[in-house]
C-alpha cells in the first residue's frame, strides 16, 4: 500500500522568500503557492514522499513586532492549505526570524495537531523559547548547514507524520525538548558501565550518559575593611526553620526560603527549631541549633566588638536535592534582601 | 578462593506442617519460625505473612530484603560474624533459594530518621510497581517483629536485621541435600599467582561504596562480618566475600538492598568479563564520609590501594547515598585518574528539574578527566501510577493527605524498593528527549 504522499507547508522570512533583505523585513505575511527558495531543497529532501503545496513568508520585523497576531494571521494563511506537518526556516542564528520559526511551530503544534520542525544555532534566543513546543534541529551559525539541517527536518515530520516516535536529541540533532524520563536500556547499569571502562581503556570512542555540569566563576566581592563596623548576616542550607516549619519550605528540592527574626536574642534554644533536611541526620543540630547557625558566637563578637553588628534576621533553605536554578534563585532573593537592609557581609553555613 | 552457589528455582510459598523444599515450593512450619524468631528479647512478638507475585497486596515499611541462602557442606558459617560464626565468607557452597526473599517489615512506631514517606518504601506485588521491580517478582516471607517494651529504635533496627538473616538461613537450610537447579561458580586467581594467560588483559578493580555518613549508622549493625563500619578506612575484600554474605546493607543507604548485595551485579559483571576482557583485581570496600577532609583521605586511601597493591589499569566506582557520598565517590576517581587509572562511574543521578530541558546539572561534580558516567535513572522522573490494593503487609499509617496507603497514588522510584539501584542491576538510563 503506498504511503500518503505529505502535504507540507513550508514558513520563510522575507530573505529567504526572496523577497528581500532588511528593507522588507516590515511586509505581513503573504503565500506562494509551491516552494520557494529553501523550500527547493525541502522539496528535494521530500522526495516522493510529499510536496511543499504552499510557502507563507513574512517579515522578521512585523513578527518581532506583534507575535501572538502575526502567528494567528500566518495560521489562517496556511489552514486552507491543510498540510501535514509544518517546518519553518532553518533560522540559524537569526533572532527575530527564529523567534518567528519558533512560534509558527508552536501555534500550529497547538492548533492544528500536526508535526512542525524548525532549525537554529543554539544561541538563537529562539531556541530556548520554544525547544518544548516543536523539534528545533541544531544548526551552525550560517547557511552551510542548510542541506543537513532540512534533511532533519523533513525526516523529524515525516516520521511523526506517519505515527513513528523520534528518537533521542542526541541521535537525531535536535535541541532537548523537556521531559526527562528513564528509558529501558538493553542492558543494565552494570554491564554498561564494564562496556564503557572497556572503551576507555582501548582507547576507543565512547560517550558519557551524563554531560558535566558547567558551573559559573563567581568573582567574589571585595573584601570588608572594618569587620568592627560591618554588619554580619547568618545564612544557612541545613533546613533550620523553626518548630512547624511555618513557611512548608520542602525537606528536599526546596523552592523556598525563610528569614526567621533573631532580635535581641543571645542564642538559638533547641525548643524554638527543628530541622527539615532529608540529607543529613539532624541529632546534633537538634540538640543545639547554634552549631549550625551560630548565632551565640556572633553575639559574642558583636559584644566584643570584633563585628558591628549581627542582622537581626537569619535565612535558611534546604540544600537537599535542589534544581540548580531554584537555588539560584533563592540565592538571588537573599543577597537583594541584605543589599537593601544594608548588610555588607555573610556567614553560609552547610551540612 | 572458590565459592559455589547452588540455586534452587523457587515456584511457590506456602505455610504447611513442616519446613521443606519439594518441587520448587517453599512450605514454611509457621510456628516453628516465629518460635525461632521470638526467641530474640527484644521482641515481643514475630509476625509472618506471605506475598506472591501477582497477590493483591502491598508491603510497607520495607527495612530490608535478603535472600535466603545457607552454607552447605557443614564447614561454613551463615552470614559470618552477625549469625553465624566470623569465619571467612566467599568460599565452599552455598544454596540459594532463587526466587525467593525475605522482607523485613519495620513495626517500630518511633520512626528513627526524618522520612518524607510516613509508610516507608514499598513493594507492590501486582501493578506497574511489580513489573518494574525485583521483589515483585519474588516469593516474598514477610517478617514483621514487633518491639519490645523500652526497646530503643536503634537496638529494635539490629535485631531486626538479625531476625532477617536468621529467616533466611532458616529457609535455604531446609534443603541441604537436593539437586540444585543450576550451580554458578566463583573463582579468581589470587595475588601471588602467576597470571597465568591474563597478562594482556587489563586489570580492572570495583571500588564499592557501602555505606554512607550522612546519617549516624546504627551501633552495632552488622554491616561488615556482623559490624558496622561506620568511619572504616577502605580496605580490600575478594569480591566472593560480597557475594556470600559478608557485607550487608547499612540502615538509609539509598536504592541498594542486601538481596542485591548478594546478587552484587557488578561484581557479576566483572566476573562474567574476567578472563576474556579483563582480570577482575578485585574489590575495594569504602565508607563516603560526611566532611570534606575525610573525603580526600578516604580518596588517598582507595585510589592507593587500587594503584600500589591491585595494580589496577582500570576502575569502577558507584555509590552508596546521596550528595556527600556523590562527591567522595568523583574525588576518588579524580584520585585514581591521577595516578593513572582509568575511572567509569555508574550512578543514579539524583537532581535535575526533569521538566526543563535548561536544566542541566544532573550531577554535583565536574572534573573533566571523568568522563565516563552511566546513567541509571533519575528517582525524580516519571513516577508510578499505583493502582489501589486489597491487602496491606505491615504497619501503615494515613498518608499526609488522609487517604491510605492501600489507595491509588503517585510514588516516586525511588520510594519503592527493587525499582533503581545504585550497584547496577536495572536496565534504566536517564534521557532527557
Amino acid at each position: 500500500m503506498q504511503k500518503k504522499s505529505l502535504r507540507i507547508v513550508h514558513y520563510l522570512n522575507q530573505f529567504f522568500g526572496g523577497v528581500g533583505g532588511e528593507d522588507k523585513a516590515h511586509i505581513e505575511p503573504q503565500v506562494i503557492e509551491g516552494a520557494v527558495g529553501p523550500g527547493m531543497a525541502v522539496q528535494n529532501v521530500l522526495g516522493e514522499q510529499g510536496t511543499v503545496v504552499a510557502t507563507v513568508i513574512c517579515g522578521d520585523n512585523t513578527f518581532a513586532e506583534k507575535i501572538e497576531e502575526t502567528a494567528g494571521e500566518v495560521l489562517e494563511l496556511i489552514r486552507p492549505f491543510q498540510p501535514d506537518a509544518v517546518i519553518a526556516g532553518p533560522a540559524f542564528a537569526a533572532g527575530r526570524y527564529g523567534i518567528a520559526c519558533g512560534a509558527v511551530c508552536k501555534a500550529v503544534q497547538e492548533q492544528f495537531s500536526i508535526p512542525t520542525a524548525t532549525g537554529m544555532n543554539e544561541e538563537n534566543p529562539g531556541m530556548d523559547l520554544f525547544r518544548e513546543y516543536t523539534y528545533i534541529v541544531k544548526t551552525p551559525k550560517t547557511g552551510i548547514g542548510m542541506v543537513d539541517a532540512v534533511s532533519k527536518m523533513v525526516s523529524i515530520v515525516t516520521r511523526l507524520a506517519d505515527g513513528q516516535r523520534v528518537g533521542k536529541p542526541s541521535e537525531e540533532g535536535y535541541f532537548s525538548r523537556g521531559l526527562m524520563t528513564n528509558d529501558l536500556s538493553a542492558q543494565t547499569g552494570a554491564e554498561r558501565a564494564v562496556a564503557m571502562l572497556l572503551d576507555k581503556l582501548k582507547g576507543k570512542p565512547f560517550e558519557s550518559e551524563i554531560s558535566l555540569p558547567q558551573y559559573d566563576r563567581v568573582e567574589p566581592a571585595p573584601k570588608i575593611q572594618d569587620m568592627g563596623s560591618a554588619t554580619v548576616a547568618l545564612i544557612t542550607d541545613g533546613g533550620l526553620v523553626p518548630t512547624g516549619n511555618p513557611d512548608k519550605i520542602e525537606s528536599v528540592g526546596a523552592t523556598k526560603f525563610g528569614a526567621y527574626s533573631i532580635e535581641g536574642v543571645d542564642g538559638l534554644h533547641p525548643d524554638d527549631y527543628e530541622v527539615y533536611h532529608i540529607g543529613y541526620d539532624p541529632i546534633f543540630v537538634h540538640e543545639d541549633p547554634n552549631r549550625l547557625v551560630p548565632v551565640d558566637v556572633l553575639r559574642d563578637l558583636e559584644k566584643e566588638g570584633a563585628i558591628g553588628k549581627l542582622h537581626n534576621k537569619f535565612y535558611t533553605t534546604a540544600g537537599a536535592v535542589c534544581i540548580v536554578e531554584n537555588i539560584r534563585r533563592i540565592g538571588q532573593a537573599i543577597a537583594d534582601e541584605l543589599k537593601a537592609e544594608g548588610v555588607s557581609c555573610a556567614i553560609l553555613t552547610s551540612t | 578462593m572458590r565459592l559455589e552457589l547452588e540455586m534452587v528455582h523457587i515456584k511457590g510459598i506456602q505455610f504447611s506442617d513442616r519446613t521443606e523444599i519439594v518441587d520448587g515450593e517453599i512450605r514454611i512450619n509457621r510456628d516453628e519460625l516465629q518460635d525461632l524468631l521470638e526467641k530474640d528479647i527484644r521482641f515481643s512478638k514475630v509476625d509472618l505473612a506471605l506475598a506472591r507475585p501477582g497477590e493483591d497486596c502491598r508491603i510497607v515499611q520495607v527495612h530490608d530484603v535478603i535472600e535466603p541462602r545457607a552454607k552447605t557442606g557443614g564447614n561454613g558459617e551463615d552470614f559470618p560474624g552477625a549469625l553465624g560464626k566470623n569465619r571467612m565468607a566467599g568460599q565452599g557452597s552455598t544454596r540459594v533459594l532463587r526466587g525467593a526473599a525475605v522482607v523485613l517489615s519495620d513495626c517500630n512506631e518511633k520512626g528513627l530518621y526524618p522520612t518524607r514517606e510516613p509508610n516507608g518504601e514499598i513493594i507492590d506485588m501486582i501493578g506497574p510497581a511489580a513489573e518494574q521491580g525485583i521483589y515483585g517478582k519474588t516469593f516474598n516471607l514477610v517478617v514483621m517483629p514487633r518491639p519490645a517494651d523500652r526497646v530503643n529504635p536503634q537496638d529494635y533496627r539490629v535485631a531486626l536485621k538479625i531476625a532477617g538473616l536468621k529467616a533466611a538461613a532458616y529457609l535455604a537450610g531446609a534443603d541441604q541435600d537436593s539437586t540444585p537447579d543450576a550451580v554458578e561458580v566463583y573463582e579468581l586467581p589470587s595475588l601471588n599467582e602467576p597470571a597465568q594467560g591474563l597478562e594482556h588483559l587489563p586489570r580492572v578493580v570495583y571500588i564499592f561504596q557501602m555505606l554512607s555518613m550522612q546519617w549516624e549508622p546504627i551501633p552495632g549493625e552488622p554491616v561488615l562480618y556482623g559490624t558496622n563500619i561506620e568511619g572504616i578506612v577502605p580496605t580490600i575484600l575478594h569480591p566472593n566475600e560480597v557475594l556470600d554474605g559478608a557485607v550487608l546493607n547499612s540502615y538509609r543507604s539509598i536504592c541498594m538492598e542486601t538481596y542485591v548485595i548478594q546478587n552484587h551485579p557488578m561484581i557479576k559483571e566483572l566476573y562474567r568479563q574476567h578472563g576474556k576482557e579483563i582480570h577482575f583485581a578485585g574489590t575495594i570496600i569504602t565508607t563516603a564520609h560526611n566532611n570534606p577532609p575525610e573525603f580526600e583521605r578516604t580518596a588517598n586511601i582507595a585510589a592507593n590501594l587500587a594503584k600500589w597493591v591491585l595494580s589496577a589499569d582500570g576502575a569502577i566506582l558507584t555509590k552508596a547515598g546521596g550528595g556527600a557520598p556523590e562527591v567522595t565517590l568523583s574525588q576518588t576517581a579524580r584520585r585514581c585518574e591521577e595516578l593513572g587509572i582509568k575511572t567509569t562511574i555508574a550512578l543514579v543521578p539524583m537532581t535535575a528539574d526533569v521538566r526543563d530541558p535548561r536544566s542541566e546539572a544532573s550531577i554535583i561534580f565536574n572534573m573533566p578527566e571523568l568522563n565516563a558516567i552511566v546513567s541509571m535513572g533519575n528517582p525524580s522522573v516519571a513516577p508510578l501510577e499505583l493502582p489501589a490494593v486489597g491487602k496491606v503487609i505491615g504497619r501503615a499509617v494515613p498518608m499526609p493527605n488522609g487517604s491510605l496507603i492501600s489507595d491509588a497514588h503517585v510514588r516516586r522510584s525511588a520510594a519503592i524498593k527493587g525499582i533503581l539501584c545504585q550497584m547496577g542491576s536495572s536496565k534504566f538510563k536517564a534521557v532527557r528527549y
